[in-house]
């Protein structure tokens, strides 16, 4: 894998791109998981997997910066985003894009406009240049042609595309999709898988995927963590086949092969 | 039940660092959006506006002349009208006016980009959702209803003088001249200045009922609720604080 420039730390090709130390999450006095570690390399593909419920999108909103955790580290490089200041947190978070569950494009803004907004904001490249690269972001998810329509008037599937040209618009190096095929149909799911994997080719982006999925966990992760909703800590960790083949656990069983846990 | 009054000053206290550091560094809303918050809150609300303060200005003549003829003092409807008009009610219609009508729509607006995690989007850019949405909305109130509230005296005062030139005959010219002796420019700065206040109310209540609402359907029907209710008992509670104060200062 190539060393990429990495804009924030002195990040280099032997370190995790994104380290997570003994995590825990809690809303109030309610515990959601804890215990939670891994390490992300650059260009790979992290599947954060678990049932309904079990915390998955709140571990996310932990690693984007907008749920502080109760305990434990979120490493950026050896940058710990938790403790760092706004500062810094700003330029961390300069190098992540984000694709939210609904895609959270801004209502009020045309498509082209939408994907505009994190090169302004980050305001790196001449801004005789951000049409172009966000046209450019647009064509690689196939929607260069919608740039000029409104939020309101795309459907589920184009919103999500638009969603992820946003997120890869400024070239980050942590992705971060949150049920990137929820509420679509199976053909545009797959298709959908398809975009991830040609966006990590192009921009050997390391990429943490929050899902539910079966199909696109199997088709898309290199590698993975299990949540576990009743136990409220990781109960699996690796790639996904080795973990439907190799780990007994019945929950991760039942998940992994799509059965109810009676049945095993 | 007063769980939010802290979560509402440091709104408050945001909102006023917000415009500090739009001060320094330039606004971070965009214009467009600012433009298009400007023209929902001002020219597209003038017609309610006018139509809600002529009534209640024709109301206030009708009541006070019945009274006011019964000792002769016709005459003085137009002083009632003027003064009731210019130093409390166009302020106060036009302040709940504009809470039914923008203030719910920001508050419906906010939670439903709550809901949508188009706020969390911001955050993730590192787009403060103060400077970024608050701040215009609180802007354009606190710019336009001054303006409003003009606009709501005039409506206000043809409203009295059609009442008192139709129903009770009182010549044109002699109620102009009263109207125009009993408009001081303290009432019309109190009125102004209260304005300006109902404005900034209006626009948090609306911000912050928006941006704490729920993340669902519900969340923002209630945000909205929240909204009006809290502006319009708030701008009713903050013009009887004004009463005593001018009261106290002897204006």
């Amino acid at each position: 894998m190539p060393c990429l420039p990495y804009a924030l730390t002195r990040w280099d090709c032997e370190m995790s791109l994104l380290s997570v130390r003994d995590l825990r999450l809690q809303y109030g006095p309610t515990l959601i998981q804890e215990h939670i570690d891994f390490d992300i390399e650059a260009g790979t593909i992290y599947a954060v997997m678990g049932g309904s419920g079990c915390g998955k999108s709140t571990l996310l909103k932990c690693l984007i910066g907008l749920l502080q955790p109760a305990a434990g580290q979120v490493l950026y490089g050896e940058q710990d985003y938790w403790a760092s200041n706004e500062a810094t947190r700003n330029q961390l978070r300069a190098d992540i894009g984000v694709l939210f569950q609904s895609a959270a494009l801004w209502s009020s803004m045309t498509v082209l406009e939408n994907v505009m907004l994190p090169l302004q904001v980050q305001d790196t490249l001449p801004q005789d240049q951000h049409e172009a690269r966000a046209l450019e972001a647009l064509e690689w998810v196939g929607m260069a042609e919608a740039q000029d329509r409104l939020p309101a008037d795309l459907s589920g599937g184009m919103k999500k595309r638009v969603g992820l040209a946003r997120a890869i618009v400024a070239r980050p190096h942590l992705l971060f999709l949150d049920e990137p095929s929820a509420g679509l149909d199976p053909i545009s799911s797959v298709k959908l898988d398809r975009l991830i994997l040609d966006i990590r080719e192009r921009t050997e982006a390391a990429i943490v995927i929050v899902t539910h999925e079966l199909p696109s966990i199997y088709a898309l992760a290199d590698d993975g963590i299990f949540l576990d909703a009743d136990l409220k800590r990781p109960i699996a960790h690796g790639k996904p086949t080795q973990m439907r083949d190799t780990v007994m656990h019945p929950t991760v069983q039942a998940f992994m092969r799509r059965q109810e846990i009676d049945t095993l | 039940m007063l769980t939010p009054v802290p979560q509402a000053i440091t709104l408050l206290g945001d909102t006023l660092l917000a415009v500090w550091r739009g001060i320094r560094r330039g606004w971070q809303f965009r214009p467009q959006d600012f433009a298009r918050i400007l023209a929902d809150a001002s020219a597209r609300a003038l017609l309610i506006v006018l139509v809600v303060n002529v009534l209640v200005g024709a109301i206030i003549a009708f009541v006070g002349a019945v009274q006011l003829l019964k000792f002769g003092a016709g005459i003085f409807v137009a002083d009632l009208v003027a003064i009731a008009i210019s130093r409390e009610m166009a302020a106060v219609i036009t302040a709940v006016v504009m809470c039914g009508r923008t203030g719910a729509a920001f508050a419906a607006e906010l939670a439903t980009m709550q809901a949508n995690e188009e706020v969390d989007a911001l955050t993730v850019l590192g787009l403060n959702a103060v400077d970024y949405l608050v701040l215009p909305r609180v802007l354009t109130l606190l710019l336009m209803m001054p303006l409003l509230y003009l606009f709501g005296c005039v409506g206000g005062l043809l409203g009295g003088f059609a009442v008192s030139s139709s129903l009770l005959e009182l010549a044109p010219i002699a109620y102009f001249d009263r109207s125009v002796a009993a408009l001081t420019y303290t009432h019309l700065g109190l009125g102004f200045f209260k304005s300006m206040a109902f404005g900034l109310l209006v626009s948090l209540a609306a911000c912050f009922h928006g941006l704490h609402a729920p993340r669902n359907a519900a969340g923002v029907g209630g945000a909205t609720t929240h909204a009006v209710v809290t502006g319009i008992v708030g701008v009713i509670a903050l013009d009887a604080v004004f009463a005593v104060c001018a009261d106290a200062l002897g204006l």
